[in-house]
């Protein structure tokens, strides 16, 4: 029973941190008013090309840095069309999702090989620390890589918090963009820098998926991860440490798909396969009347002269 | 305090500025110049250009043509951030304060490019403000809880950290209520000492005349007139005028204002710029004061809560009988959004009980509230009144559509010819009724409500909010015409206004509301009836 | 063309294409027939749109729906007339869609939460239910004889088959005739209805339309549940075609690609009929491309998903151009401001 809750919640904290990485990403997109519905692509775009550039060099740091890189185009994209262009965030959103899946699937056919060894990150153990009982795996085993991105994403949180000039120009960019603009605050250069911080983020979420995790790329490997962290980031109220709790019970609800077949429990693994979404739907239908999200989300930002 | 050497160099220098909106011009050839350490007006009624002029000013609009100085130096600011940078700064008419950040981390914003805010140089600097013109704000407290006259003052603050060339002032005393409007102009005042260069942006007549040192008049984009005001010497507002020495007076400013002479005003209309006579004009067919008519309209101990379950509407009692005109004063957001969405149906109340003509409405939908001949003038025309991207047919008819169904499809036609009909009759001018409402001007759209609203059939109350608001003074005459009417025919009318004047010239007897309660009523036709209002919008009980 | 990417020769890719769309009575049979679920997907993304939802939950409501629809077609009896099977499979199918679709609008409606968060969940949800509904014996899975045995439900009752149209060597059903009477019913609801009229106060302004005394919930909702039920009847059409058979594969993609149809359509139902034949074309072009010259079909996505980007991206231009001409102070109302949870 000790060994399942150990299995459980290791596999479960290793399933959550790229969610995590990549809701804090998008958490940070949507303080500035940006909703941000690629990440998922950004993602899969991230794992895509971190798995490109890993086996072609031979190096993961090299993935790690190709998969980083792959999301932020992928995040000057979506900058371009939700900040400047100022188009439809939803649907462009979903649309850039669409390319891509299609386009790391294409793009997979073309210059992956199956078979070929990818080369990743494996699990350092913390001494005495991950000795621990059952939180011991789970916190203290994770890949270097891991324990990088959690760094990345409390120094992220503290960046942005409001006791930072940033933070608070963050969150008044996200509330109210045209006062913000009055008071001399860059609202599109900090919007577009927002949705950057998503894109590289998301990047480095997938390729932890994928270097650190699988090993491997898979057509649509992320499954709906990056949709998981957008509801993240509402579950948790638009706070950094809910949106990491909410990040967590859906990394765990993946987990079992993996646990449970594992340790012989008998469920079909469909049940298992929808429980991150419907435990996330509990979480939106729950929780959205007792939290508001900023003001300005979606809204994009024109400064126009109202007449008298 | 001297008026300046006209001489020195200007402080801001406009030449020939003109900015058009497609076909619109809003300022056409414009010249202004502002001297150093005075207060200039610069007046006009509504859709005159004024907020264009601040945009410009401000970066957040640029010129079509002409020319801006800032101290001499050819001014053109891309962005607010740049105004700021270069000395300017502004109090905006409806503010810029993120209401979910507290004073402090307002006033920080956007300020210094470190990524530690400053916390001590801004204590500092509050210090000196408060040392040298008496203002104060409190650092902790959350914006969006302050009441309009604590956050405006958090607004002159803000403009006055960087201790700016210039300080811009847009409709400043529009949401005040006297005395916070008296602290504002003393304000103005004190900064103008210090050698800031003032611009003070209003409508209202009585202001220019009590702070300013010269005025400019703009109508319809163009500037009219202007020059040195006539100083007063008594601050209940009567005017002196410096005989031959050429300085306006208030009767010289009227004309230029509107394009018409004081005397031939309409009392409403002196009273919508705060000049001329306040009394009601008589009425045919108003109830004779004591002798009060059943109520039409009657609410008692409603309660609106918030989220929260702060209680922004705290027991209110009204009634408002056959042919009569009850007025609403009082400062914005003193519940009176509130009350009139719970008598529109918005909004539920938590108590209390609102009864039409004997029917209880206090849950009823918006529909039934119609039906039962309920009209409704909301305050936010564009988010609630209206659907502006709808064709102007289908805004005045939205709420009949059933009445017009053939074969179970719209019969477009008899609707096409009520809504010419409805149209005619108030006068609402389009040059097409199936082109978006939104392209008609503030006036019409305003039209097309009073239209709907007043065309029901029955019609037994009409509730509306700020009904003049943002209207050239022609609309507001038909507006306030139309409301008029509707009482001598009968309907119980009440106005929600934030304009005293306006409605101590519209209305029988004025209530006024502070903190979600209702005070008075004091009978318009009072010889102190002003002072009164007045004296209650300070929250003094009755 | 993207395809020389794949390494296949432009000409004989391009000859592919061309032959998987019209080559054949084949290929423009199963061409119609996808345009036809397409349609669907998009008349009832129409609808919804109209009232100021965005229905990205297709997908799932074509799994939904199609899941339903198997259920009832397998279980009726072999001897019932197809003038009432065929009906009672698409009701069902209908009824599955508007179903799923109606937790999205309850929630909307009750709780405020965003309609495009809670369908694109319900898209997973839904996939899932599909998957567990014919892995389960005790569900709609065929009997399991042997290793062999595919997870898939058994056909379809003869009588719940859509009929052909009857053009020699062509596959197209009575579907298009199905998807063009449903896009015209949506067309008139919108166009010449009270109903149309109220669902677009609706869609712009939800507070005035609450104070004009619109039942605004009840439009709203009615609106989602209603594309739910277009987007399971295409899920129904999709198992009433030939193998007649559900599995987990059925809709790939087709929630997606109607969604494309209904924003490209921009609000009007005859572009989107436009709009989802040379969708539909270019879907099974692209699927003989794969087969014929091994270019992956992802590429059509790709290209549809490009097309979105595209025009979303150039929308400012376009209402810039729209805008009238008369004077015209800008509008302080901004486009979008409640489409958030």
């Amino acid at each position: 029973m000790i060994d399942t809750l150990t299995d459980l919640l290791a596999a479960g904290v290793a399933l959550a941190v790229p969610v995590l990485v990549a809701a804090s990403g998008e958490l940070v997109g949507e303080r500035s008013g940006v909703l941000t519905m690629s990440v998922e692509g950004m993602m899969l775009t991230g794992a895509f090309a971190s798995v490109v550039g890993a086996t072609t060099t031979g190096s993961a740091l090299v993935g790690v840095a190709c998969g980083a890189a792959a999301g932020l185009l992928a995040g000057l994209l979506q900058a371009l069309l939700s900040v400047v262009l100022r188009a439809d965030q939803i649907v462009t959103g979903i649309a850039a999702n669409a390319l891509a899946l299609a386009g790391t699937t294409f793009g997979a056919r073309l210059l992956l090989e199956r078979g070929t060894v990818v080369p990743g990150f494996d699990r350092v153990a913390v001494p005495w620390l991950s000795d621990l009982p059952v939180l011991g795996p789970a916190l203290f085993q994770q890949t270097g890589l891991a324990y990088v991105l959690l760094a990345v994403v409390v120094g992220l949180g503290f960046l942005t918090s409001r006791r930072t000039t940033w933070g608070i120009a963050l969150s008044a960019v996200g509330e109210d963009a045209a006062s913000a603009d009055r008071a001399g605050v860059p609202v599109r250069r900090v919007r577009f820098l927002a949705v950057l911080v998503v894109g590289v983020l998301s990047g480095l979420a997938g390729t932890q998926l994928a270097l650190a995790e699988v090993h491997t790329f898979t057509d649509n490997m992320t499954a709906g991860a990056g949709y998981l962290a957008v509801v993240a980031v509402i579950a948790g109220s638009w706070r950094p440490v809910g949106v990491a709790v909410a990040a967590l019970v859906f990394g765990l609800a993946q987990a079992l798909q993996f646990t449970l077949p594992a340790l012989g429990v008998d469920v079909p693994f469909a049940l298992l396969v929808m429980l991150p979404y419907v435990l996330a739907l509990l979480a939106v239908a729950g929780l959205v009347t007792h939290s508001r999200p900023p003001s300005g989300l979606t809204t994009p930002f024109v400064r126009l002269g109202r007449t008298a | 305090m001297p008026p300046p050497q006209p001489t020195a160099t200007p402080a801001l220098e406009l030449r020939g500025v003109t900015r058009r909106f497609g076909t619109h011009t809003a300022l056409d050839d414009v010249d202004l110049t502002v001297a150093a350490g005075e207060v200039h007006c610069v007046l006009g009624e509504n859709g005159a250009g004024k907020s264009t002029l601040c945009h410009l000013v401000f970066g957040t609009l640029p010129p079509t043509r002409g020319e801006l100085l800032l101290d001499g130096a050819p001014y053109s600011p891309a962005s607010p951030a740049e105004a700021l940078r270069l000395g300017v700064g502004m109090v905006h008419q409806h503010f810029s304060l993120v209401p979910t950040l507290t004073v402090q981390e307002n006033l920080l914003l956007g300020r210094g490019r470190r990524l530690r805010p400053d916390r001590a140089g801004l204590a500092e600097r509050l210090g000196e403000i408060e040392q040298d013109l008496g203002l104060r704000v409190d650092p902790a407290a959350v914006t969006g809880s302050l009441s309009v006259g604590a956050r405006q003052q958090v607004e002159i603050v803000r403009a006055l950290l960087d201790r700016p060339r210039l300080l811009l002032l847009d409709e400043p005393t529009g949401v005040l209520g006297p005395a916070d409007v008296e602290r504002l102009l003393a304000t103005c005042r004190r900064v103008a000492a210090t050698g800031t260069a003032v611009v003070l942006i209003t409508h209202k007549l009585a202001e220019v005349m009590r702070v300013g040192d010269r005025a400019t008049v703009l109508r319809g984009g163009r500037v009219v007139g202007g020059g040195r005001i006539a100083r007063t010497t008594d601050d209940v507002g009567t005017l002196r005028d410096d005989v031959g020495t050429g300085a306006l007076s208030a009767a010289d400013l009227v004309p230029l204002m509107i394009g018409r002479d004081v005397r031939m005003l309409d009392p409403v209309l002196a009273a919508s710029v705060d000049v001329g006579a306040t009394a009601a004009a008589p009425r045919p067919g108003v109830p004779v004061p004591g002798e009060r008519p059943p109520a039409v309209l009657d609410v008692r101990g409603l309660v609106v809560e918030d989220a929260d379950g702060a209680r922004l509407v705290d027991g209110v009692d009204l009634a408002v009988g056959h042919g009569e005109v009850v007025g609403i004063a009082g400062v914005e957001g003193n519940g009176q959004s509130e009350l009139v969405a719970a008598l529109s149906g918005a909004r539920g109340p938590s108590a209390g009980q609102v009864l039409l003509d004997g029917d209880d409405i206090t849950r009823a939908t918006p529909g039934r509230r119609t039906a039962l001949g309920l009209g409704v003038v909301p305050e936010d025309r564009h988010h609630e009144a209206v659907v502006p991207a709808l064709s102007v047919t289908t805004n005045l008819l939205l709420g009949r559509l059933g009445a017009y169904r053939r074969f179970g499809l719209l019969d477009r036609r008899a609707l096409r010819a009520d809504a010419r009909d409805l149209a005619a009759r108030f006068d609402v001018r389009a040059a097409d009724l199936d082109a978006p409402l939104s392209s008609l001007s503030g006036g019409n759209q305003q039209k097309a409500v009073l239209a709907r609203e007043l065309s029901l059939d029955p019609l037994r109350c009409v509730v509306a909010a700020q009904p003049t608001r943002g209207l050239d003074l022609g609309a507001v005459d038909d507006v306030v015409t139309r409301l008029r009417d509707a009482a001598t025919s009968g309907v119980a009318v009440l106005v929600v206004s934030s304009e005293l004047s306006e409605l101590l010239a519209t209305c029988d007897r004025v209530h006024v509301a502070y903190r979600g309660r209702l005070s008075g009523p004091v009978p318009t036709d009072a010889p102190d009836a002003r002072d009164q209002v007045a004296h209650l919008m300070t929250g003094a009980a009755a | 063309m993207l395809a020389a990417l794949a390494g296949a020769p432009p000409a004989e890719a391009a000859a592919a294409l061309w032959d998987g769309m019209v080559g054949t009575p084949y290929a423009i049979g199963s061409a119609v027939n996808t345009a036809a679920v397409l349609l669907l997907v998009a008349a009832g993304f129409l609808l919804a749109h109209r009232a100021g939802l965005v229905n990205v939950g297709g997908e799932g409501q074509i799994c939904v729906g199609a899941v339903a629809a198997t259920a009832v077609g397998t279980a009726l009896p072999p001897s019932v007339p197809p003038a009432l099977a065929l009906p009672l499979v698409l009701l069902a199918a209908a009824a599955g869609g508007a179903g799923w679709a109606a937790i999205a609008a309850w929630l909307a409606v009750r709780r405020g939460v965003s309609e495009v968060i809670t369908t694109l969940l319900l898209n997973f949800v839904g996939a899932a239910v599909l998957v567990l509904a014919v892995h389960e014996e005790a569900l709609l899975r065929q009997p399991v004889t042997s290793s062999e045995t595919l997870p898939q439900s058994a056909p379809l009752v003869e009588a719940a088959h859509l009929p052909l149209l009857g053009i020699p060597g062509s596959p197209a059903t009575v579907a298009p005739v199905l998807a063009l009477a449903a896009a015209g019913v949506v067309a008139l609801v919108l166009h010449r209805t009270g109903t149309g009229i109220r669902l677009a106060a609706v869609g712009l302004s939800r507070p005035a339309a609450h104070r004009l005394g619109l039942g605004v919930d009840r439009l709203r909702f009615s609106a989602l549940t209603g594309a739910g039920a277009a987007a399971g009847v295409a899920g129904g059409v999709l198992v009433a075609s030939a193998p007649h058979v559900l599995d987990d594969g059925i809709s790939s993609g087709y929630g997606f690609s109607g969604l494309v149809v209904g924003l490209l359509a921009r609000g009007s139902c005859a572009a989107a009929v436009a709009v989802a034949t040379a969708l539909g074309f270019l879907v099974s072009g692209g699927i003989n491309l794969q087969l014929a010259a091994g270019v992956p079909a992802s590429l059509t996505q790709v290209a549809e998903s490009l097309l979105i980007l595209g025009i979303a991206g150039t929308a400012i231009w376009a209402v810039r151009a729209a805008r009238p001409r008369r004077a015209h102070r800008p509008d302080p109302t901004s486009p979008r401001a409640e489409a958030t949870p």
